[in-house]
């Protein structure tokens, strides 16, 4: 298969690093050489000192886009699970892959507010932590993302299914097990068929 | 009461315009007489060829299947002329589920046929034929214990209620008790703003009891008429359900058929056309498939009017170069609209796929030609019968032009049922 980008963006919390966790054992499963770049983890190592403004953002950003095109092209899907709020620099590093694929996981703050495991958005919106995205800083919305995951309404594995199966039908990675109809199956179908005049 | 604008669709699998008209103003189906009354009902085409698994797949991608990938319950492996069984899976474009999910609104799906097995889709999906598992039909898994709590069915028993219709009427009514018991319970539990749900039963009772449908004196007809009533019940129910919470319902309230439905007056089997024209010779003395293609055979058949030349490039015992194909497409067309059965001709039109198909993604893996019958011709492909006109038990088929569709509002024009799909997204639009 050939390589790709997988590029979440999406508020802090809004599941990208979860999704991107999950997604990695599938294509695992399915043959894929699979690296996450994650945007936590990133900032520890790759981007260690950068800040939160816009200008330490978008380098970040860049970084990740750098690494991602450098394993992709040499066959690897690469996934990058970073918030990249600013819609210029996403496209920037669109433009730079050549199999770019943009997951944009929606969830509202008032959800995420409301869920809030680390109590960040609490203190964020009491002003206690500057250029929080969503709350003290922006975060532009993709226009016209290749997969949206409603992860306000829709379960992890409803998400996980929706990415999975938009990769299928973009031809990025191989069918699953669970789609492949056994002999057996398929003798209940003919018989089925059968039945109604189809054979 | 929902804030968002919300849609229902009913499906009816097989139900031509024309009966459902006379059976709502017989008043047999009384409260679909009360949605006509307050919509617009038509014809509509179904896909080709006109079954099942082309049409809804048509209806749920809103493409033909040169995009979506689905020409029919059967597909031949190209080097072995084994037949393989295409499914949900296979369909190459994304539902308009995908797409409405895309958007913010959730579906639930109930008994659509040709999403099998069922994967998930943004809100509830439980696949319907030729689904046979349920727990591979179901997502999110989390409603399988709910639906297996119902005695959810998925379908009749098809083999049983063929040879016993006692059985078939039975199978029927249950059938769709648990499907309405399954609705109702998705309704008060997912927060849905599209919501479809198809009744497969018409089909199955048209299949082996079309006869008692429509002749007043068969020994079944009240009985055929009965469940059309249980049927409407089951609309009225599902009507009365939405009316109560939605503040227009009549513009949100839809129904449809995927393909009509006529008597059988003879069975037409294209292989052994195929065969007695000279394009296909079969090894085996006795063939139950066409593995046994001998390599001299030009064409063949599969269910119900699909023809593909043995092409070589494309078929393992393929002979047919590409400078032959437009003249033996033209050859076989011609052939097959000279078929007579008692001097009367059988076959109504032959299209060629790549007038028909256009240049989708997946157009190469469909047939070359389709051929549609005169109503009361039932084209069919099996390679084990040397007869080219015969009957079996059953006593209904489908047809193309005859689908219905009724609509809040009037739709003009030429429809097939691959439009439909773009009106029920532009109904988010508003």
């Amino acid at each position: 298969m050939k390589g790709f980008t997988l590029w979440f963006t999406g508020l802090s919390g809004s599941g990208k690093s979860t999704l991107a966790t999950a997604l990695e054992g599938v294509l695992l499963d399915r043959g894929l050489q699979v690296e996450i770049l994650d945007g936590d983890e990133v900032r520890t190592n790759l981007s260690k000192g950068l800040g939160f403004s816009k200008e330490d953002r978008d380098t970040n950003i860049r970084r990740i886009g750098y690494v991602c095109n450098m394993l992709s092209r040499n066959g690897v899907t690469a996934i990058s699970a970073a918030i990249s709020p600013y819609r210029a620099i996403r496209d920037e590093v669109r433009g730079s892959i050549e199999n770019f694929v943009e997951v944009y996981t929606r969830c509202s703050i008032e959800e995420l507010a409301r869920r809030d495991p680390k109590g960040l958005y609490k203190r964020a919106l009491a002003g206690e932590i500057p250029n929080f995205t969503g709350v003290s800083d922006p975060y532009e919305e993709p226009v016209n993302p290749e997969i949206v995951c409603d992860t306000e309404k829709d379960t992890l594995e409803q998400s996980l299914e929706r990415v999975v199966r938009s990769l299928e039908l973009m031809g990025y990675i191989p069918p699953g097990e669970d789609d492949h109809t056994s002999p057996e199956q398929e003798q209940a179908i003919r018989a089925r068929l059968e039945s109604l005049g189809y054979l | 009461m929902p804030q968002s604008k919300r849609l229902c669709l009913i499906g009816l699998d097989g139900v031509p315009e024309g009966l459902l008209r006379g059976l709502a103003s017989d008043g047999v189906m009384p409260r679909v007489a009360e949605r006509i009354a307050g919509g617009h009902l038509r014809t509509m085409r179904a896909s080709l060829p006109e079954i099942s698994s082309v049409s809804w797949s048509s209806f749920m991608t809103g493409t033909g299947p040169g995009e979506h990938g689905i020409y029919g319950f059967t597909d031949i492996e190209p080097q072995s002329y084994e037949l393989t069984f295409p499914n949900f899976a296979d369909v190459r474009v994304p539902t308009l589920w995908d797409r409405l999910g895309s958007r913010g609104v959730t579906s639930v799906v109930v008994n659509q046929p040709a999403t099998y097995p069922a994967r998930s889709i943004p809100g509830v999906m439980v696949s319907g034929f030729v689904a046979l598992d349920l727990s591979r039909s179901v997502k999110p898994l989390r409603w399988l214990g709910p639906l297996r709590r119902l005695n959810y069915r998925i379908d009749i028993d098809t083999a049983r209620s063929r040879q016993d219709h006692d059985w078939l009427m039975r199978d029927l009514r249950q059938t769709l008790r648990t499907r309405r018991e399954a609705v109702m319970q998705l309704w008060d539990q997912v927060d849905w703003r599209f919501l479809q749900v198809v009744v497969t039963g018409t089909d199955r009772l048209y299949h082996y009891l079309w006869d008692a449908v429509e002749d007043v004196g068969h020994p079944r007809h009240q009985q055929a008429l009965d469940y059309h009533h249980d049927v409407d019940t089951f609309v009225g129910d599902i009507w009365d359900r939405f009316a109560a919470e939605e503040t227009a319902p009549e513009s949100c309230f839809w129904m449809l058929s995927d393909h009509g439905f006529c008597a059988i007056r003879q069975e037409v089997q294209l292989n052994a056309a195929l065969k007695e024209l000279g394009y296909l010779t079969l090894g085996a003395e006795a063939p139950t498939d066409l593995t046994s293609i001998d390599p001299t055979s030009r064409a063949f058949a599969l269910d119900p009017g699909r023809i593909y030349l043995n092409r070589t490039g494309r078929f393992g015992r393929g002979c047919v170069i590409d400078a032959e194909v437009p003249a033996l497409k033209s050859e076989i067309t011609d052939a097959l609209k000279q078929l007579r059965y008692d001097g009367q001709p059988v076959v109504r039109e032959v299209f060629d796929a790549a007038n028909i198909y256009g240049q989708g993604p997946c157009t190469e893996r469909g047939p070359d030609l389709v051929a549609l019958a005169i109503p009361g011709f039932d084209l069919k492909a099996s390679p084990a019968t040397s007869e080219v006109f015969g009957r079996t038990d059953l006593v209904g088929m489908h047809t193309y032009d005859d689908a219905f569709l009724l609509a809040p509002r009037p739709i003009e024009g030429d429809l097939w049922i691959g439009d439909i799909a773009t009106h029920l997204e532009r109904e988010y639009d508003e």
